[in-house]
């Protein structure tokens, strides 16, 4: 099943670039040249590019009046996080940034994370080396054997939050303020010690992890 | 004269009222001192336990020793006497003795009392006479209605018994200085009455001066009164006002000027993207290889034009303090390492080798997160830029000396030559933020590769919250 993008922005010669550019990604785009209708169509949408200036409505209006209506829709908005752009306005509610000019890749890559992130993809299944996960179904398959490895709830949610943030370095305190849900408290082992048992469990060789990675003095990674 | 006064505005002048009370003092003090006379006798005519009191007024003695004489018609000797002790227990102060009527003193009060046995007729003459007028006060009174039955005598000494005037005249040294005590306690409650209100409204405008409101612009202040404090207040209240005015007018030019950089960067950038995105479609195109180095070259050039536009601008608002500045409690040690795994990748890809060193303890400054994450991004650009032949980049956070964040590289050092230049913006910015932040940077540059370290100035009382 395609995925719907919708996309709103002004200036044609990038607008049509970029349409084509998704819909050779696989992706079904909605361009729209102003904001006018973009509550109503973001609800028909899975993702939605935002550019900031426009004509009549701006960006910032758009974007929230589209949060507001349809507060699960991911929102990446274009040519912010820049000096002015976002501390201007305080871009609360966009889930991502690129700054123009942007690479058609970057933009790609972003939208593969952001979908990922909201996970509005009912019971699929993500390969990892030997294991198979399904998030929906909480699952985490050795394709192996076959069987089915148990997780605790806690390495669970580690697992399933790396796997919403693919090829990202998380660090300790991201990762503890993910799953824990709480404010990081310094010199906490727990992420690290959650960390150990996980691997033991799903890594072929614990002691040479390949699927969480660590990057020294900094976090963990897991590359999809 | 007029003019003069006009110009000195006397006529709700401080200068005036005060004029005024000095006035009414010197006027006031006449008056003071036949007022302190009066207190002063005052009591004495109202306070009858006083046991001097009964001496005061001889018109009432006099009248008191007829009266008792009269009531001794034909008494015996013996009841006189009777008589004359009961007085005496009353007045025991005066003295008192009586002559029967053959001339003969009987009873003497007290005994020692000098006096001839008998009364002539010219030594009686002689006593009276001595006596009118002198120094002790004399009352002779009859006994009874006739003249045969002697007479009794009430002696004391004058100082006892003082008109009004005597004791006015006696008392003048304290009266004197009282009215001028009186005179100048009143002047000077009174003045200090009317400095104390001067002062207290002077405080209250100097309040709302030294602790201004959130926006650091005074309130104003009540100016209920015309004269020149009054007129400070207003003129305060005028002065706050035009503070206020061109305090909002700032506030519009700096949005006018940020909304006008805002939508500039973007104009400027969406040619670049559609530049840059159909760059980007050609390569999809059969191409030699002098086409791809060249679309190569193109999109590598497109992306650092974006970032110049960038810097260009927020060094504009930067260098005018228009750029938005959040100070907080930033733990940089979290904040270096949350903001270099967004590096890390890219260096990876470049093939660079990473090394960090952050300690585990929180070190916390007071910035802008944004701006450091700025900084160090304009840094780690300038590593990926001019010392990508290094092939290395160091991250190191210490707690020591306040804390300072390190970025190392291995490239040729600042002086040597790079294939890209324009880099001083991005570096004039982080200098422009870092100063802002009363933060310094170290930098040493040599052939073998660059330490760039952010660091604390010294600040009194601005240790480490560790």
């Amino acid at each position: 099943m395609k995925k719907r993008v919708l996309y709103i922005e002004d200036d044609r010669d990038i607008g049509r670039w970029v349409k084509e550019d998704l819909e050779r990604r696989g992706y079904e785009v909605d361009w729209q040249l102003s904001g006018e209708e973009a509550a109503e169509r973001a609800k028909r949408a899975d993702l939605v590019v935002l550019d900031v200036m426009l004509p009549g409505l701006d960006g910032f209006t758009v974007g929230q009046r589209i949060k507001k209506e349809v507060p699960n829709v991911p929102i990446l908005m274009l040519s912010a996080r820049t000096s002015v752009d976002d501390k201007l306005q305080g871009l609360r509610f966009a889930d991502d940034y690129l700054t123009k000019p942007f690479h058609p890749d970057e933009l790609a890559a972003r939208l593969d994370v952001l979908q990922r992130r909201y996970g509005r993809e009912p019971g699929r299944t993500i390969r990892l080396e030997h294991l198979a996960v399904t998030p929906d179904r909480q699952t985490v398959v050795d394709g192996r054997t076959g069987e089915e490895i148990l997780l605790t709830p806690k390495q669970l949610q580690i697992l399933l939050y790396f796997l919403r943030n693919p090829n990202l370095i998380l660090t300790k305190e991201q990762i503890y303020e993910a799953v824990w849900g709480d404010p990081y408290i310094e010199g906490d082992k727990s992420v690290m010690v959650h960390i150990r048992y996980l691997r033991e469990k799903i890594e072929r060789d614990p002691g040479n992890p390949t699927i969480i990675e660590t990057i020294r003095g900094i976090g963990y990674r897991v590359k999809q | 004269m007029k003019g003069l006064l006009r110009r000195l505005r006397l006529k709700h002048s401080l200068l005036n009222k005060y004029l005024l009370i000095v006035l009414s003092a010197l006027l006031l003090l006449p008056f003071a001192f036949p007022l302190i006379g009066i207190l002063l006798v005052l009591p004495s005519w109202t306070q009858n336990a006083d046991p001097d009191n009964r001496y005061r007024d001889g018109m009432r003695l006099e009248r008191m020793w007829h009266a008792e004489a009269a009531k001794l018609e034909g008494a015996s000797a013996a009841r006189i006497d009777a008589e004359l002790r009961r007085l005496r227990a009353d007045y025991p102060k005066a003295e008192m003795f009586w002559v029967d009527g053959s001339g003969t003193t009987r009873l003497r009060l007290p005994e020692a009392l000098q006096l001839p046995a008998t009364w002539s007729a010219s030594y009686t003459v002689q006593f009276m006479k001595t006596r009118s007028g002198g120094d002790i006060f004399t009352v002779v009174a009859f006994i009874g209605s006739g003249r045969d039955q002697g007479f009794m005598v009430l002696q004391l000494p004058r100082i006892l018994l003082e008109s009004v005037g005597e004791a006015t005249r006696r008392n003048y040294g304290t009266i004197y200085v009282g009215g001028i005590l009186l005179a100048l306690g009143l002047f000077l409650s009174v003045s200090l009455l009317f400095f104390l209100r001067i002062r207290r409204r002077l405080v209250r405008l100097e309040r709302a001066m030294a602790w201004p409101t959130d926006d650091g612009i005074p309130q104003t202040v009540a100016a209920d009164r015309e004269d020149e404090i009054g007129r400070l207040e207003l003129a305060f209240n005028e002065m706050v006002r035009k503070l206020e005015a061109s305090r909002a007018r700032e506030a519009a030019e700096t949005e006018l000027r940020q909304d006008l950089i805002a939508k500039l960067s973007h104009d400027l950038r969406t040619p670049l993207t559609a530049i840059r995105g159909h760059a980007y479609s050609l390569n999809q195109e059969a191409l030699s290889e002098r086409g791809r180095e060249s679309l190569g070259l193109i999109d590598r050039k497109t992306a650092y034009l974006g970032q110049l536009i960038e810097n260009l601008f927020s060094f504009t608002l930067l260098s005018s303090g228009q750029y938005p500045y959040r100070p907080q409690r930033v733990d940089i040690v979290r904040m270096a390492r949350t903001h270099f795994a967004g590096w890390y990748p890219v260096f990876e890809q470049e093939g660079f080798e990473v090394d960090t060193d952050l300690p585990e303890t929180a070190v916390y400054w007071e910035i802008d997160p944004e701006w450091m994450e700025r900084i160090l991004d304009n840094y780690l650009q300038n590593v990926l830029r001019h010392a990508r032949e290094g092939r290395y980049v160091a991250l190191r956070v210490s707690a020591e000396a306040g804390g300072s964040i390190a970025i190392s590289d291995r490239g040729p050092g600042m002086t040597g030559e790079s294939e890209s230049r324009g880099a001083g913006i991005g570096l004039s910015i982080a200098a422009l933020m870092l100063k802002d932040m009363r933060l310094r940077v170290d930098v040493r540059s040599g052939p073998s590769g660059t330490t760039i370290r952010i660091g604390r100035i010294a600040a009194p009382g601005g240790g480490p919250a560790v």
